[in-house]
């Protein structure tokens, strides 16, 4: 089985700088694997463990190819990936990213199943699997706990629905994003990480996937303005806890009084 | 310059704002449905100009109808608005797909103008917003709201019944483990993160939304990896987003991510041990300490 793990290279937003004029700034923040996507890893490097072969696919700004990003992701549990780090790609918006995963996956060809985490920890709009299944024409899933091949080549795949818990025959080629508890990912060794120095990475541009920068800023748009979100300002007051009981009583007549309790 | 759009409605009623938000742009509203015939026909009586049926899925999830959506709105393509579930989320990649446009999520506010649609938007889990001109059809992901009133007649129903599936076959479906839960209509809710040890200490935060006549909610990890609460009880930017009079957080840390799905409480407020915490910049009253102290005297306060 051939698999493919999409994960995006990024860092954590609660260490970025958002701006007066909204721009998001992330280059004090460490970056890391996407957690959920680091999940997605996880899952395909066991499903790839039957004489599979798990593939990685990225698309995003220069990071992207860097080499510790390509190593970190290695590191993981890829037996190699493929990356297309543009401009073109950064900031261009879900659906341009994965109308450019889509091509890396159609050159890496013979894909059986992509795997992805359910959201980025950064954008977190958690629309790429669809869209990426969409361009495909793929059969798509997504909050997926556990996935598992079948001996008629199909898919097997649970997932948690409010009806209970769902088990589904999924046709491949498909998409499947897997929910937060479906894999604990690896802390890679010092072995992983000296043996994700000697994988093959693959790094194309939007040319050699026929994407051109065009449709890319078309599915960007215009923007017109940024802002910070606007936050509703919060009071902040601190209740002195040293006497849990009356700390309670004031909090309780406070809410009262406020009308919310 | 009004402009046609599209709604699409994946198996839940809940669709009245994808409704009225459609009709703030003035064109022709058209729904693509798969569901129930009931579901069809409650679209049908909600205020819409005419509805694309698609079918019932009986041994198939929402999913397996994606690229027909795609293909049905794809035929007449307009604005389209679709619900944040994930069935909805999947249909929404397909029509997006299929239109070749983008998809915009936590939409705060869309108009036209002229040629152009514009599309008001939060990003970043919430903590940056742009505003961006469109010149073709884009796909926004809204809440659905609620189930929608019935209006004065009916729109014409077309059954598109012969649509091919995609290959999905749902083999069986095992009663969830929790009972279900809705927290968008509650008045309070109490938040419990991983301040809390242990399962075993969850009847010390029940008792407080019990006298509190609140629902009891969570962070991520307490749903999902730990199961000690439903799926449908974690809040934040990927669970459940929810605008209560009060918000109380206990043992939450209030990480980006969970805020996003918090921030529309009037008031808030953290019962957590650690005075740095993120959340602290964002509550109304915090109270720094023990959790296994000051839960109990809440509730005790309470009654």
């Amino acid at each position: 089985m051939k698999i493919v793990a999409a994960y995006k290279w990024t860092a954590d937003p609660q260490e970025a700088q958002v701006a007066a004029d909204g721009r998001v700034d992330l280059s004090r923040a460490r970056p890391v694997v996407s957690g959920y996507d680091a999940v997605a890893i996880e899952v395909g490097s066991r499903l790839a463990k039957d004489g599979g072969e798990l593939v990685g696919a990225s698309v995003g700004g220069p990071a992207t190819a860097s080499p510790i990003a390509v190593k970190t992701a290695l590191a993981r549990g890829l037996d190699r990936t493929v990356v297309v780090a543009d401009d073109a790609v950064d900031g261009a918006g879900t659906a341009a990213a994965a109308r450019v995963l889509a091509a890396v996956v159609q050159h890496i060809g013979d894909v059986d199943v992509v795997l992805t985490g359910d959201c980025s920890i950064d954008v977190a709009a958690r629309m790429v699997p669809a869209v990426l299944a969409g361009v495909l024409g793929w059969p798509a899933l997504t909050d997926v706990t556990a996935v598992e091949p079948m001996a008629d080549g199909t898919l097997r795949v649970e997932r948690v629905v409010p009806e209970g818990v769902q088990v589904l025959a999924v046709q491949t080629p498909a998409v499947i994003a897997v929910a937060t508890d479906a894999a604990v990912p690896r802390v890679p060794g010092m072995k992983d990480v000296l043996a994700a120095g000697r994988k093959p990475v693959e790094k194309l541009d939007l040319a050699a996937l026929g994407v051109e920068p065009t449709e890319l800023t078309a599915l960007a748009g215009t923007v017109r303005a940024r802002a910070q979100a606007e936050r509703a300002v919060r009071k902040q007051h601190v209740i002195d806890t040293a006497d849990p009981a009356v700390a309670a009583a004031e909090l309780v007549d406070t809410l009262r009084e406020a009308g919310v309790w | 310059m009004s402009r046609d759009s599209w709604v699409v409605v994946g198996g839940h009623p809940g669709i009245a704002n994808l409704i009225g938000t459609a009709h703030g742009l003035g064109g022709t509203v058209r729904a693509v449905v798969i569901g129930p015939p009931s579901l069809a026909l409650r679209a049908a009586t909600a205020g819409v100009d005419q509805v694309v049926w698609l079918g019932e899925p009986v041994d198939a999830p929402v999913e397996a109808y994606a690229k027909a959506a795609g293909e049905v709105v794809a035929a007449q393509p307009g604005v389209v608005f679709v619900g944040r579930r994930p069935a909805e989320r999947v249909l929404a990649g397909a029509v997006a797909a299929a239109l070749g446009a983008p998809v915009l999520t936590d939409v705060r506010s869309v108009a036209a103008d002229g040629e152009q649609i514009v599309v008001t938007h939060s990003t970043y889990n919430g903590a940056a917003q742009q505003t961006v001109a469109h010149a073709g059809p884009v796909v926004l992901v809204i809440d659905g709201g609620g189930i929608p009133a019935q209006a004065s007649g009916a729109a014409p129903v077309t059954e598109t019944l012969t649509q091919p599936r995609q290959g999905i076959t749902v083999l069986e479906t095992t009663p969830p483990a929790f009972a279900a839960a809705d927290l968008s209509s509650a008045t309070r809710v109490i938040g419990v993160g991983r301040g809390l040890r242990c399962k075993e200490d969850l009847p010390l935060v029940e008792s407080l939304a019990d006298a509190a006549k609140a629902e009891l909610a969570c962070s991520r990890p307490l749903a999902e990896g730990l199961n000690w609460l439903g799926r449908d009880r974690y809040l934040g930017i990927s669970g459940q987003q929810i605008a209560p009079e009060l918000y109380l957080a206990v043992g939450l840390s209030g990480q980006l991510q969970h805020m996003a799905g918090v921030r529309g409480a009037k008031v808030i407020v953290s019962v957590n041990s650690d005075p740095d915490a993120p959340i602290v910049a964002e509550a109304d009253y915090v109270l720094v300490g023990d959790l296994y102290e000051l839960v109990p005297a809440i509730t005790a306060a309470l009654r």
